[in-house]
């Protein structure tokens, strides 16, 4: 003679597992307040940041585009997609170095496909370069959230900031794009 | 055979195929009366002379008259609020019938019961319901209040564009023939915000919800326990239809099942008998559905629920088919125009389909070795997303490849969430400190769930767009369907379901095999105050200029009117998107059409202002080739010229540097201008670029800034498109303008009378067809290209819907 029910039991088992949790869960909120709050967030998307009203933006455009052409390389690039100069040092025999990535023209995919960066993180370098109007030095980079000393380190030889946003960008003719072969440019 | 065990069902679908056959053959349903009486006196005398066979046919013709008979006449009284004259600003005293739906924080819409009117100090009835949007702050409102409101009254516009949504007759159904808009502060109350009891402990719910949960957690809890939207955070909404499970936050047969096995599981684990248990669990059941209100899904489940609790109280087998029947009967008789809504229809769909189609998909498979744990819910899955595929690609355009596979992971989370929902409400009765526990596992289990979906909507292809399915291939589609479940056993079902279903891809894949008619066809959607031109040629190649607008609390018309439209075209990418300039009357919808479709190119002036955050965004997620345009530039797309006429450098205002495109193709020149005001029209004119046009797009929505006299000298346009919103703030088109438009002899056509404007043109004749009016006139293209640059033939080929002045 027991004195509940195996049913019975299963079901006071898990309200009381559940109030342990419970119990857990909340001391952890209420100990990590920040990460509790990110973690509610986790799904949505900041705001993007606030882009000038066209009152103080009469002469200059406010926005440079990144490049001129948007388009992704192609998938067999030169520069290699996950070798950094820290892994060992050995590139391929006869591959050309990779040629820096300038952050101020390049763009969201093509940041996003660094070593190491993540779409997440490529998201952060976007805004904080609309947010500054375009890096002036790699040392900008420290703003970036999630961009620390080690991080920064490895990309150096793989970025650049050739050219402070807001100077001209040429109105030269844009290259046929793979994906495009019906508009070409006269 | 199923029909032998469920007699409802055939009864629930002649009613249903007779409110189809009035709604289609509208006239006098009166005379239907006699049809009636001579079917069933049939029916009577077939009876007595021992033919059961046709008595029973009778019996549902009958049936379908009866359908046939019951929308009825809806009278309009000469008090009715849809015979005031229209649009009128007026005090209006009525009473709240529903509870009011805040959508944003400073925008509720209202429905308020007519009850008078003051006219100049005197008190005149009035009768009919009224929607209203509510701006700002205003007082508690709650159901049956009556309250005093001043507001501004219209008959409803939609946004009139082939293949959309028409939503005036969506209000009709809903008994709704006048809208309008009031300010919260412009609101009195007669009566004090006291609702009847559902409402309170709905609001007590949500109440209780969001104090103990963070933002995101609580609103989908609310979703998921209450079917409250307003509070789901946009990202999580549009992750949870990615991932084809949003009929979770639909409250559903889902929640009332749930709900009915929770009080039955404790009360009789609790050890009270059977019966009690079973009229407890009925009783709460009912409750329920009057706290989350009556839609068409939980009145469905609940009267299945209390159908299937009946049987456990007689002893009887319960008869899922039967049950489903008499819910639609009995939903129908009370609600006929649910018939058309998508709840109800995706409500009985999917539920028929795991009725019928998960039995026999669950003993294939586990026929072919596999655990009945897997198979029974990958069959139940499978079965209603089959059933409601066409539902989804007619009202929504979107077929979820990702959801049979989310469900499996979805529905259990989803469920234990529910569950522990309710035990923490309950809890948060008897002690504060009890429900903070129950509410922190929840948040735990809500981050899971979340986490699953978020997994799933981020996959590629979770979920695809596709034209909304012709009548016959939603008809073959459930044709094979209903041949499913006897293609175990027998060959010939087997190769009849085959047949059926292919006929029906066929059918849908038609229109992208269709050789091309070889036109330009140029459409000025219909979108409100705002811009959106649809530019297709010949080789499938399509340029998307604007795309109307959107705001943080404003109607997205991207989602809801331009990309739907997109998606019911055949072509599956549009090869550019050109902005004209970042004012959210063009770019608002942008966001959308940017994540909803492919985009090869994107054209911009290379200005993005504020106010277009999220459209710019998008742009930079998209993956799409970004240009600059400027000055001088030509680009080819197929075999047709864009030329860039502006802007050339920086200018004084945001509108002055919209891009303007001048498209030529085969001799007829388009000319998009924007929003182009004074000082660009001057820049434009001053280079000797050629303006001169067929097709003129008139700048910024026809004011009076723009568009002046020596643009139009220049550009001599012999039709021209004013897009417009009806009833628009700005009071656009400016009358100047429209007098500057006629005296340059252009034929005009306006978006905010005519909806779409859809221009067509071989070269040789060009035909423009005024979507709302039914109307197409055609025209041949002079070769020479007189001043007048056209002639025509023939002039309002009457089409059916004509009611043109």
């Amino acid at each position: 003679m027991t004195l509940y029910s195996r049913p019975q039991l299963r079901l006071l088992l898990a309200v009381a597992a559940t109030l342990l949790v419970g119990l857990a869960v909340r001391d952890w909120r209420a100990g990590f307040p920040e990460h509790a709050a990110y973690l509610d967030r986790f799904d949505q998307e900041p705001d993007p940041p606030p882009l000038p009203s066209p009152a103080r933006h009469r002469s200059s455009p406010p926005i440079r585009p990144t490049s001129k052409r948007d388009a992704l390389p192609p998938r067999d690039a030169a520069r290699p997609r996950h070798a950094s100069p820290g892994d060992d040092g050995i590139q391929p025999a006869g591959a050309p170095a990779p040629e820096p990535l300038d952050l101020n023209r390049a763009s969201f995919e093509e940041i996003a496909r660094l070593p190491g960066v993540g779409r997440g993180l490529a998201e952060r370098i976007v805004d904080e370069r609309r947010r500054r109007g375009g890096f002036e030095s790699r040392d900008d980079l420290r703003h970036v959230l999630g961009l620390g000393p080690k991080k920064r380190a490895a990309l150096r030889d793989l970025v650049t900031v050739a050219r402070p946003a807001g100077t001209e960008v040429s109105m030269s003719p844009a290259t046929v794009s793979p994906e495009m072969p019906a508009v070409t440019e006269k | 055979m199923p029909w032998q065990v469920a007699p409802l069902l055939p009864l629930a679908v002649t009613f249903a195929g007779g409110l189809v056959a009035a709604a289609w053959l509208p006239g006098a349903p009166l005379a239907l009366l006699p049809a009636a009486a001579l079917s069933l006196t049939g029916a009577i005398a077939a009876l007595a002379l021992g033919r059961d066979g046709a008595a029973g046919l009778l019996l549902l013709a009958a049936v379908v008259v009866l359908g046939a008979l019951r929308p009825g006449p809806s009278l309009v009284t000469a008090e009715h609020v849809a015979r005031l004259p229209l649009p009128v600003s007026l005090t209006v005293e009525g009473e709240i019938a529903a509870e009011p739906v805040r959508w944003a924080p400073d925008r509720a819409r209202l429905l308020l019961d007519a009850m008078a009117f003051q006219d100049g100090g005197e008190r005149k009835p009035l009768m009919g319901r009224v929607q209203l949007t509510v701006y700002g702050e205003s007082i508690a409102l709650g159901p049956g209040q009556r309250i005093m409101a001043e507001v501004r009254l219209h008959r409803p516009v939609g946004f009139r564009n082939p293949g959309a949504f028409d939503y005036p007759a969506h209000l009709r159904r809903e008994g709704i023939l006048v809208v309008g808009s009031a300010r919260g502060d412009r609101l009195e109350a007669i009566t004090p915000d006291d609702p009847p009891w559902p409402i309170r402990v709905k609001r007590w719910a949500v109440d209780t919800i969001s104090r103990q949960l963070p933002p995101a957690a609580a609103g989908l809890l609310a979703g998921l326990l209450l079917g409250e939207r307003a509070t789901m955070p946009r990202d999580a909404d549009e992750a949870f239809r990615r991932a084809g499970v949003y009929h979770v936050l639909a409250v559903s047969g889902f929640n009332v099942a749930l709900l009915a096995s929770c009080v039955f599981l404790t009360l009789s684990l609790l050890g009270l008998p059977r019966r009690p248990t079973a009229v407890v669990a009925g009783g709460a059941l009912v409750a329920f559905a009057l706290v989350v209100g009556g839609h068409p899904s939980v009145l469905r489940a609940t009267v299945m629920g209390l159908g299937l609790l009946l049987a456990v109280l007689l002893d009887r087998e319960p008869q899922l088919l039967n049950g489903i029947a008499l819910a639609a009967l009995l939903l129908l008789a009370w609600r006929p125009v649910d018939l058309w809504d998508p709840g109800f229809q995706l409500s009985f769909g999917a539920t028929m389909g795991i009725i019928l189609l998960a039995p026999p998909v669950t003993s294939f498979l586990t026929g072919r070795g596999w655990s009945r744990w897997l198979a029974a819910p990958i069959a139940v899955s499978l079965g209603a997303q089959l059933a409601v595929t066409p539902i989804m690609l007619g009202h929504f355009n979107q077929l979820s490849l990702i959801g049979v596979l989310a469900n499996l992971a979805v529905v259990p989370l989803a469920g234990v969430a529910t569950a522990l929902g309710l035990v923490a409400l309950l809890a948060s009765l008897i002690s504060e400190v009890g429900a903070e526990l129950f509410f922190n596992a929840l948040w735990l289990l809500l981050l899971l769930l979340r986490g699953a979906v978020r997994i799933a909507a981020s996959l590629p292809a979770a979920m695809v767009h596709l034209p909304a399915p012709m009548l016959p291939a939603t008809a073959g589609w459930y044709a094979a369907l209903a041949l499913l479940p006897w293609s175990a056993s027998s060959r010939p079902a087997r190769r009849g379901a085959v047949a059926l279903a292919l006929l029906a891809g066929a059918l849908s894949a038609w229109p992208w095999l269709r050789p091309e008619d070889g036109r330009l066809r140029i459409t000025f959607l219909d979108v409100g105050q705002g811009d959106t031109t649809l530019i297709e040629l010949p080789g499938r190649r399509r340029i998307l200029v604007d795309a109307g607008a959107a705001g943080p609390y404003r109607f997205d018309v991207g989602e809801h009117v331009v990309a739907p439209f997109l998606w019911n075209r055949p072509a599956g990418r549009l090869d550019v998107v050109a902005l004209s300039h970042s004012d959210p009357d063009h770019s608002g919808g942008l966001r959308a059409v940017m994540r909803g479709l492919g985009v090869g190119e994107f054209w911009e002036n290379g200005y993005w202002y504020a106010g277009s955050e999220a459209a710019l965004r998008a742009v930079e997620r998209s993956g799409a080739i970004r240009r600059i345009l400027a000055r001088g530039q030509r680009l080819w797309v197929g075999d047709a010229l864009v030329t860039v006429l502006h802007p050339a450098g920086p200018m004084e205002s945001e509108n002055d540097l919209s891009l303007v495109l001048r498209l030529d193709w085969r001799g007829v020149s388009v000319l998009l201008t924007g929003d182009l005001a004074r000082h660009g029209e001057a820049a434009v004119l001053e280079r000797a670029e050629p303006v001169r046009a067929l097709l003129l797009k008139v700048a910024h929505h026809g004011s009076r800034f723009s568009t002046g006299a020596a643009f139009l000298e220049a550009s001599r346009p012999a039709f021209a498109v004013i897009s417009a919103g009806a009833r628009n703030p700005f009071r656009h088109p400016a009358p100047e303008t429209l007098d500057r438009l006629a005296a340059s002899g252009a034929r005009v056509y306006r978006t905010d009378r005519d909806g779409a404007v859809i221009v067509e043109t071989d070269g040789v004749t060009l035909s423009v067809t005024r979507w709302a009016r039914g109307t197409t006139e055609r025209f041949e293209l002079d070769p020479e290209r007189a001043p007048e640059g056209t002639k025509r033939t023939a002039e309002r080929t009457a089409a059916p819907g004509d009611r043109g002045p």
